[in-house]
Formats: structure tokens, C-alpha cells, sequence
């Protein structure tokens, strides 16, 4: 990647500066132009570049087995089979797996929209004793990995009766997902960096604390909200340790489950499984091209003007 | 002025006074924190006391076999393999994290910028995010293969003479090779994670109102400069967040470690991680007591370098 | 890795992975070759109970059963279900839950162990039998055999033995079998004129007819559980027959160990990884080289991803005398399952000869039964199961596999033959291991 390493404007700097672009009193035109259109190569070579993975997996599922582990960019022959397999023909079945995957991450999605703001705001913006210790105990649990903790987590859910085979073992999954650290984590720091203005025109407004978080700060944090939602669904959906331990029944298991048992060592039907998978990339997908607008600067973010 | 429509609903008006008024803002904090906190003392920190607690024993899948007292500890640093498994994880997280953090943050502020295409960018960048990251490492080892599309590429654009000058052979084995399997794995987290660190830059960046960037033009700031000067600044708690999760990220990690490397590590335990290696001594050694003496002493680690980094990020709250 | 991507990341692990995920990318699973046909008899009527002395009625027993393993799907997990089936009509009285679990399996079994529920019945992989026996979770069966009459004599001593604790006593009967062989490219070792070679000697003179430019004669896994048939064959050994003692420091293991080097120091073999492939069937698919030693579990991957490639089995090459290994998979009830006799009454018709039979004869897996016969194109895996000694040691084994492991790579990379350090590095891991 080019960086911005010459004193003059390069492509990259031109690319990076904010516009409006008549400010600087920039070099000639043409010249701009040139190195603007080499910067957008080499950034469409990136994109592309990051989209391989993905295209080799659209291209595999249109491909027979044993043409799937070639090296091949077209597909010889060109077939749906591995379409109409893996939609067809997997047990569990594929749209069972995409509900089942669609309740948990929706689930999760929900909790931490919730406590992650909720929480995120007390730390950042209230006052109330121990307040930084306990934050710090938050960060704490990111330090925890997940293969120190199994067993007792386990245990625990075990005792509340939630490793089971009916319905309430979604509930095993979702709690442990409910509020993760790392969401919390952003809402505060999103919170955090919020003019405090705002919050001191809502009290002298006469706000109390949760109508101002509900009516001044939270309509505000839209970035990281969007954030959130993105973070939390794409965790929750392709999450498989968890499911693993707690989902005790087939009917409940969700795709990542699904696609794994699909796969066995020495016979797996590659282009059934790319089908499934481009599959499930696509409601993580649509989620963030969803949510992309927050992401947009020309929406006023200011807040406070004037 | 924000339009703040406030009505009396609230019932916490002025009338109550300071102490009232301290007393809702606390209890209002507790409240916002009580379930997340319950959440975690059962999930974390009870596991965590599970931990602490197990590992003064000899602990088998039925449970304890013998009290040792501090004896893992003992064995814990006296193992080569741990210390091997400590300088791999030290050494990822030392490279691991600039990288990913520049090459997110750089991502973010081109895509911030209005240009054409800008949404195509957006998924673009986030692509390898996306798509689980065990995919993505197959398909990095596919591609790293001795005769893989990298070998295959560099040979037909010329660049092989540079290689052979640093030492590597035509078809060299990058994931194969106990030299280079670490540094491959860092350049395919860094390129897997710098989509969602730009996630998260590209958050905090709509914090940053449009009116500084236009101030800063009318002076006649350059590009570079405001970057600098203005844009790096003002993302200070972004700057402590992505720092903070990917110093504890790097030091969790696993999944790839496992995937190209296997459970043994290879080559020659030269992807071993710390996590590998508490995985390694549960499940495959069944020595619960032993591995979470090793989770315990990770913990700590952990636990102070992220103290040293709110140091350092000045991150104390703006009060 | 992050805590975000970690969660992204431990997305639908396998399913790009063409590698296998266990280290060395050679796979020692039970259940091998799928029959290009696959299974699809129908669920046929009743066989008899197996042999009971008239105190014990099978029928007798009532209740639920929890089965469980790692998945298993297409035409294995149409043969398992086609085998569960057979035992629901013959056995009506008792419930079968099967519950499969989806991916790491020995972590959830970690879990379930330790909340002192595992499933009643389930799988056991010979090279971790030593490690669940020695941890107690495991149900000791000769007591029960002897009350009911289960006959264990049939089973194949290599593969029986992998699952008998230090007590002498036995935790779990296999379900099946696989022993490592000779696959080899027909069309080549036809065009360089050899016969497939029976011993030593003739071994390396087709490793040297064999390679030719760019191509080799062998593709070989560094790893132990590969190596250690050739160990074997030249007399050497890991451990005493009792396992109690550390043996593996001798002149056999080191020629072996010599010989085994040597391959890589002339160019005549490469291991998978260097040829740019996860295991050593990939590279015979893909004709990189003209043999390979690995197990039945070859044939469903050469049928559905390399069809065109023509190979055949052979039994591997005698040294100073016939081995091989033996993997396999046993079904064992748990020291904590709650529903054990029910358990017992699966296991012993799983593993019994009638549903053996079933299970076996749509060539998905070799049985691990003498009174079974093999389905058609078996016959070389299954017969080397006489000679094949079982892949299955003490507890902590791992430690001694990675030891080796690391010491060949390193003795392969600087294109040594000189086994001294693999040797010394094992025999350290194995004392250790024994020390413990």
C-alpha cells in the first residue's frame, strides 16, 4: 500500500485529506488526477484482493468434487449440483439450521444492544462507586480465554438446568453471549468521547439520567450501535464453540454445527458445502450493508452547534 | 442547541437537590451495570475462582487426583514448551498489533472520505472478516502452498531473485517452514482483522465533526497534517479501545495457531501459542490443574500489561 | 486473535479445511473406504441375539440409551443409521437416542465427563484409550462378558489390545478397523516395469526406479503414527510388551529411524507438506508421486475426488518381519453413564458379528472381527490386521508423538539421516511419560 510518504500530495494523501479538495493550494490538476487514479488501482487491487477467499468459495460451489480441488478459476464443468446438495439434500436440514442460527444470533444481537449501551453509558457518564474498579473487571473477562473456562461454565449452566434437549438450551447459548466485554467496552469509550455538552444542556433541561440516555445520548451513538449490532450478530453466527458444548440436540444445532458435522474427513462434498457457506455469509452481509448508512460522515454528527 | 424535549415525567427535577440528585445518579449507575455485572461474576470470575482453584491440584476429567499446592506453578515455569509458547505469543502480539492497528486505521479514514464506490470499499475491506476465519486460513494455506498461487506469482512477476537473495527457495513451504509459519499467520490475522479494526476506527471517526476538518482546510492545514495534527489526536479513545482488545486478542490466540499448525504446534512448536497450550494440557492431556495453572499465570500477564496501557493512554475517565 | 474475530473465527471451522485438523495431517480415524455405491439395503429382518448363556436375556432389558460419537454424514452416516435401525427391531424394548456431537469431540467429552454425565455409550479413539482408562471414565467390561457370555475371542488381538488398561482389563471393543497398507499408482510402477515391492530391499530399489526428475517415489508423513510401522518391521520398539518399560532406544529403532531419513536425504520421498497437500492421499490423487502407506479411509476420498487416478493395495513391505498398525475406534461405556445396562446391550450388537456384519459390508468400514468378512476390494487392509499392532500406548502419549514429530522435521529440514536425536528426543518424552 502506498503511504503518505513524500512531503508532496500524493495519490494516498489526496485520497486521505478530507474534502472539500479546493483548499490546499494543490499541484496541477492532471498531475492529481494521475495519482488519484492510481490510488484507486491499487485500492480496488486491495478490495479485490480481500474478496478472493469469498469468490474461490462462490466459484468451488459451482464446480464438481474433484474438479474443487484444482486450482481452477472456472468451473469445468460449470454445475448446480453442489447447489441443490447442499440444499437439498443435508440432514440437518439447511433451512432449520439457518432458523436455529437466526434465533441465537438475533437473541444476542438484542441482549447486547441493550446492556452493552445501558452498561457502556453507567461507565462512561455516571458516577457511582467502584465505578473504575468494576470497569476494570470488565475488561478482565476479555482476558479469559474461552478453552480456560468451559468446564465451569459447563457446570453452571448445568445447574440451572439448561443443558438440555428442549427449547431452553437456547437460553444456555444466548446468556453467555448476552453481553460481551468487548461491546460494553465500545459503547463506553463511544460514550466517552461525546461532547459532555450535550448532557449538560439535557440537565438543565431538567432530564434525569435515564431520560437523557434514552432521549439525548442513545439516539446520538448510532455509529456505535451499528457497531454493536454488527459485532454481536456476526459473533453469534458463526460462534461454534459454544454451540458446541451447550446444544445438546441436532434440531437445535445452528450452521456453523451443521456445516462442520458436514464435512467428513475423506469425503467431503466441497461444492455442497461452499454453497451452504456463501449461504450463510449472506445475513452478515446484508446486516452490514444495512447498517452502512451510520458509517456515512455526511450525516451531521456534530450534536451541538453553535 | 440540541433539541432536548424534556418533560416532567421524569420526576427528578431540580426540587430534590445535590444529595438526591448524587443519590439517583448512582443508583441509576448501579442499576445500568447490575445484569452485565451478575453475567460476568458467574461466566468470568467464578470460572476464574474454578481456575485459581484447580490449579493447586492434580485435576483429571473425574475430577481431583492429589493436592500439589503450588507444584504446577513449579512445573508451569520450568517448562521449555511454555516458555516457548510465551516468546511465540509475545512475539505475535509485539507484531500483531501495529500492524493490524495502522492497516485498519488507514482503511477507515480512505473509506471515510466520500470517494466513488465507497460502499463497494466498505464490504470490500470487511470481506475477510466476514467469512469465518477458518475458511480464511485454509485458503491462506492453500495459497501459500510450496507450488501455491503466492510461489506461482511471484516467479511470473520476476520477484524471485529478491527471495533467493534473503534465502527463500522457489517453492518454498511458507507455512511448512519453522521460520516463517509465525510471520504468516501474523500477516493473515493482520489482513482478517483489519476489517473489523476498521469497524471500529470508522466509528469513532463519525464522532469527529465535519466543521474541524473545514477550520483546519481554511488554515490551510495539508492532508497529512490534519491527519496527524487533528484526525490521530481525536482518536485517542478509539486508539486505547483497538489497542487494549488487540493486545488481549493477540495474546488469545488460537484458532489459526491450531488449524495450520496442528495441536502439536508445528513446525517444531513454533506455533504454539499460550491458549494452544492450555488446550493441549486439558483436553489432549486431560491435566485440567495443570492447564489452568497456565491459564492462571496468562491472566496476570494479560492483567498487567492492560493496566500499563491505560497508563500510557492517559485513559483515566474525563471528569 | 481477538475476541470479535475470535467469535467470527470459530465460525464453520472445517468446512474450507482441506487439511486434516489433527497435527501431521495424517488421519487415524475408524470407519474407512465408502464403496462407491454406498449403503442402501434396506433395514433387513432381525439376526439373533448374540450368544448368551440362558441367565442372560438381552430382550430382557428395558430403557433408553444414549449413544453418541462424532458425526458422521453421507454414505457412513447412512450405514450407522442403517445399523441403529437393525438394532431398534431387534431390540424394541430399549429406546437409542442418538445424539452425534458435531465437531471437537474430545472437548465436549471433556465437559461431559467432568459434569459426571457423559453419553452411555460412545466413541473412544485407540490412541486416547490409554489417557480415558488411566483417568477412570471409562466402564470395565470382562466382568459383565463373563456374567452374560460375550464372546471377545473373535476380535483381532491388535486391535482388542488397544483398548485393555494396565489392569489387564478391558474398556471398550472396537467397531471397526483400519490398518496401514501399501496404496500404490498401478500405472507407474507398471511403466517402471516393478512388481509392488514385498520387502526392504525391494522397497528401495522401487524408491530408486521410481524417482525420476521432479518426481517421487513416496510421499511420507514425518510423523510417529506413520513411522513407527517401519520401526516395527525392523524389530524395533516404543515400549516393552508390558509398556513399562522404555525400549526404544536400540539399533533396530535406529536403523529403521536410518532408513526412514534416508528416503527424504536422497529425494526419493517427500513429506505432504512440501509437495504442496495436506496428506499423502492428495498427493496420490493428484499422481505427484507412485505410493503412499495410509489406511482404508483412502478409498472414499480417491472415489469422489479422484476418480481417474488407478491405484491398488498392497500389504507393507516385510523388513526383518511383518507389522503394521492398526487404528480403530472402540465403543465403550462410560464409568459414570446412567443407563448401563441398555448400553451393553448395543454395544454388543454393534460390535457382535451381526451388526459388525452391518455396519462392514458396505465396505464403509473393515471389520475388526474375525467372523466377519470383509467386503470385496478389503481383503489386503483387513488380512494385515494380523500382523498389526495397535496404535495405542500409555497415557500422556501425545507428549512422546509430538517429541518425534518435531525431531524428524528438524532432521528432514537440515536433510539428515542421522536418527540419534530423534531417538534421544523420544526416549526423553517417553521417560517422562512413564515417570508419570
Amino acid at each position: 500500500m502506498t503511504g503518505p510518504a513524500e512531503p508532496t500530495v500524493t495519490a494516498a494523501e489526496a485520497i486521505v485529506a478530507p474534502s472539500p479538495p479546493t483548499t490546499v493550494g494543490a499541484a496541477g490538476d492532471s498531475g492529481r488526477k494521475v495519482r488519484r487514479t492510481i490510488g484507486y488501482a491499487l485500492l480496488i487491487g486491495y478490495a479485490f484482493l480481500m474478496l478472493i477467499p469469498f469468490l474461490w468459495q462462490l466459484i468451488t460451489s459451482f464446480k464438481t468434487n474433484p474438479d474443487a480441488l484444482r486450482l481452477t478459476v472456472v468451473p469445468s464443468p460449470f454445475t448446480l449440483q453442489g447447489w441443490q446438495t447442499g440444499f437439498l439434500t443435508l440432514d440437518p436440514s439447511i433451512p432449520q439450521l439457518f432458523l436455529n442460527s437466526v434465533i441465537i444470533a438475533g437473541a444476542v444481537t438484542l441482549t447486547n444492544l441493550v446492556l452493552a449501551s445501558t452498561a457502556g453509558y453507567a461507565f462512561a457518564r455516571l458516577r457511582f462507586p467502584l465505578r473504575e474498579f468494576l470497569f476494570i473487571a470488565v475488561l478482565g473477562t476479555l482476558m479469559i480465554p474461552d478453552q480456560l473456562r468451559f468446564v465451569p461454565v459447563y457446570l453452571i449452566e448445568r445447574q440451572l438446568g439448561l443443558i438440555t434437549r428442549n427449547p431452553i438450551n437456547y437460553v444456555g447459548v444466548v446468556l453467555i453471549l448476552a453481553v460481551e466485554a468487548q461491546q460494553l467496552f465500545l459503547m463506553r469509550q463511544y460514550f466517552l468521547s461525546m461532547p459532555r455538552d450535550l448532557e449538560e444542556a439535557a440537565k438543565i433541561d431538567g432530564a434525569g439520567h435515564v431520560t437523557t440516555f434514552l432521549r439525548v445520548m442513545l439516539p446520538l451513538a448510532g455509529p456505535a450501535l451499528a457497531a454493536v449490532s454488527i459485532l454481536a450478530f456476526q459473533g453469534a453466527w458463526n460462534g461454534f464453540f459454544w454451540p458446541l458444548l451447550i446444544l445438546q440436540s441436532q434440531d437445535h444445532w445452528t450452521l456453523p454445527l451443521g456445516l462442520f458435522s458436514f464435512r467428513s474427513e475423506f469425503r467431503t462434498d466441497w461444492p455442497a458445502l461452499m454453497s451452504v457457506t456463501v449461504a450463510a455469509i449472506l445475513p452478515i452481509l446484508a446486516m452490514y450493508v444495512f447498517f452502512q448508512k451510520y458509517f456515512v460522515q455526511s450525516v451531521a454528527s456534530s450534536g451541538v452547534k453553535g | 442547541m440540541a433539541a432536548v424535549t424534556v418533560g416532567t415525567s421524569s420526576g427528578r427535577s431540580a426540587g430534590r437537590g445535590i444529595r438526591g440528585e448524587r443519590r439517583a445518579e448512582m443508583l441509576t449507575g448501579l442499576a445500568f451495570v447490575f445484569i452485565p455485572l451478575l453475567l460476568y461474576v458467574f461466566l468470568y470470575f467464578g470460572a476464574m475462582v474454578y481456575a485459581a482453584y484447580i490449579s493447586l491440584w492434580r485435576w483429571g476429567l473425574r475430577g481431583p487426583r492429589a493436592f500439589l499446592g503450588v507444584h504446577n506453578y513449579e512445573q508451569v515455569f520450568g517448562d521449555p514448551i511454555f516458555w516457548k509458547a510465551v516468546t511465540n505469543t509475545l512475539y505475535y502480539v509485539a507484531v500483531w498489533v501495529p500492524l493490524t492497528m495502522a492497516l485498519g486505521l488507514f482503511l477507515a479514514v480512505i473509506v471515510n472520505q466520500g470517494l466513488r464506490g465507497q460502499t463497494f470499499f466498505r464490504a470490500a475491506f470487511y470481506f475477510p472478516t466476514l467469512a469465518s476465519s477458518a475458511a480464511i486460513t485454509v485458503v491462506w494455506i492453500f495459497l501459500l502452498q510450496p507450488d501455491g498461487l503466492f510461489n506461482s506469482a511471484r516467479a511470473v512477476a520476476g520477484l524471485n531473485p529478491i527471495f533467493q537473495a534473503l534465502g527463500y527457495t522457489d517453492n518454498f513451504n511458507w507455512l511448512g517452514s519453522s521460520r516463517t509459519a509465525m510471520n504468516a499467520i501474523i500477516l493473515l490475522n493482520a489482513w482478517t482483522t483489519s476489517g473489523t479494526v476498521m469497524l471500529f476506527y470508522l466509528t469513532f471517526l463519525q464522532q469527529i465533526s465535519r466543521d474541524i476538518y473545514e477550520a483546519a482546510a481554511i488554515d490551510g492545514a495539508g492532508a497529512w497534517q490534519t491527519f496527524r495534527r487533528i484526525t490521530f489526536p481525536l482518536l485517542r479513545p478509539a486508539h486505547f479501545f483497538v489497542a487494549t482488545l488487540l493486545v488481549i486478542g493477540g495474546f488469545k490466540l488460537f484458532d489459526q495457531a491450531i488449524i495450520a499448525g496442528g495441536r502439536g504446534g508445528e513446525p517444531s512448536n513454533s506455533l504454539t501459542t499460550i491458549v494452544l497450550f492450555i488446550y493441549r494440557s486439558a483436553i489432549t492431556d486431560s491435566e485440567f490443574g495443570y492447564a489452568a495453572a497456565v491459564g492462571v499465570v496468562l491472566f496476570a500477564i494479560i492483567f498487567t500489561l492492560t493496566l500499563a496501557q491505560r497508563r500510557i493512554f492517559g485513559e483515566a475517565p474525563s471528569w | 486473535m481477538r475476541q470479535p474475530i475470535r467469535a467470527v473465527a470459530t465460525a464453520a471451522v472445517a468446512i474450507l479445511i482441506f487439511s486434516a485438523c489433527s497435527s501431521g495431517a495424517t488421519p487415524s480415524p475408524s470407519g474407512g473406504g465408502a464403496s462407491p455405491s454406498g449403503v442402501s439395503t434396506p433395514v433387513s429382518a432381525p439376526a439373533s441375539a448374540p450368544a448368551s448363556t440362558s441367565a442372560f436375556d438381552p430382550q430382557s432389558i428395558t430403557g433408553t440409551v444414549v449413544l453418541s460419537g462424532w458425526q458422521s454424514t453421507g454414505a457412513e452416516g447412512d450405514a450407522l443409521n442403517a445399523t441403529l435401525d437393525s438394532f431398534k427391531t431387534a431390540y424394541p424394548n430399549i429406546t437409542l437416542d442418538y445424539q452425534p456431537i458435531a465437531t471437537d469431540y474430545p472437548t465436549a467429552m471433556a465437559a461431559k465427563f467432568s459434569s459426571g454425565e457423559p453419553p452411555d455409550l460412545f466413541y473412544v479413539d485407540s490412541s486416547v484409550a490409554p489417557d480415558w482408562i488411566d483417568q477412570g471414565v471409562l466402564q470395565e467390561l470382562d466382568t459383565t462378558a463373563a456374567a452374560r457370555g460375550f464372546d471377545t475371542s473373535q476380535f483381532y488381538p491388535g486391535y482388542l489390545d488397544a483398548f485393555k488398561g494396565p489392569d489387564g482389563k478391558t474398556y471398550g471393543y472396537p467397531k471397526d478397523g483400519n490398518t496401514l497398507g501399501m496404496a500404490y499408482n498401478t500405472d507407474m510402477l507398471t511403466a517402471a516395469g516393478i512388481q509392488p515391492p514385498t520387502n526392504w530391499t525391494e522397497l528401495a530399489a522401487a524408491a530408486a526406479k521410481l524417482t525420476t526428475g521432479n518426481q517421487k517415489a513416496f510421499c511420507l508423513s514425518h510423523t510417529l503414527d506413520r513411522a513407527l510401522a517401519f520401526i516395527y518391521q525392523n524389530g524395533g520398539s516404543l515400549f516393552s510388551d508390558d509398556k513399562k518399560t522404555n525400549t526404544v532406544d536400540s539399533p533396530e529403532t535406529a536403523e529403521a529411524i536410518k532408513t526412514y531419513l534416508g528416503f527424504f536425504q536422497n529425494g526419493q520421498a517427500a513429506r505432504p507438506a512440501d509437495l504442496g497437500d495436506d496428506w499423502c492421499g492428495k498427493a496420490l490423487g493428484e499422481k505427484k508421486v507412485a505410493m503412499i502407506f495410509e489406511g482404508g479411509w483412502l478409498d472414499p476420498f480417491m472415489t469422489s475426488s479422484f476418480p481417474d487416478t488407478k491405484y491398488a493395495w498392497a500389504e507393507m513391505p516385510m523388513g526383518k518381519e511383518k507389522a503394521t498398525l492398526g487404528f480403530t475406534v472402540s465403543y465403550s461405556i462410560g464409568a459414570d453413564s446412567a443407563n448401563k445396562d441398555p448400553a451393553w446391550v448395543l454395544l454388543t450388537y454393534l460390535t457382535g458379528p451381526d451388526g459388525m456384519k452391518k455396519w462392514t459390508e458396505g465396505g464403509i468400514a473393515n471389520p475388526s472381527r474375525k467372523d466377519v468378512a470383509p467386503a470385496a476390494g478389503k481383503e489386503v487392509l483387513v488380512q494385515s490386521a494380523d500382523f498389526a499392532k495397535p496404535w495405542s500406548f500409555i497415557p500422556g502419549f501425545s507428549k512422546v508423538s509430538d517429541a518425534f514429530n518435531n525431531a524428524m522435521t528438524t532432521q528432514i529440514e537440515a536433510k539428515s539421516d542421522d536418527p540419534a536425536p530423534v531417538v534421544s528426543a523420544t526416549s526423553s518424552a517417553i521417560d517422562t511419560a512413564l515417570g508419570q
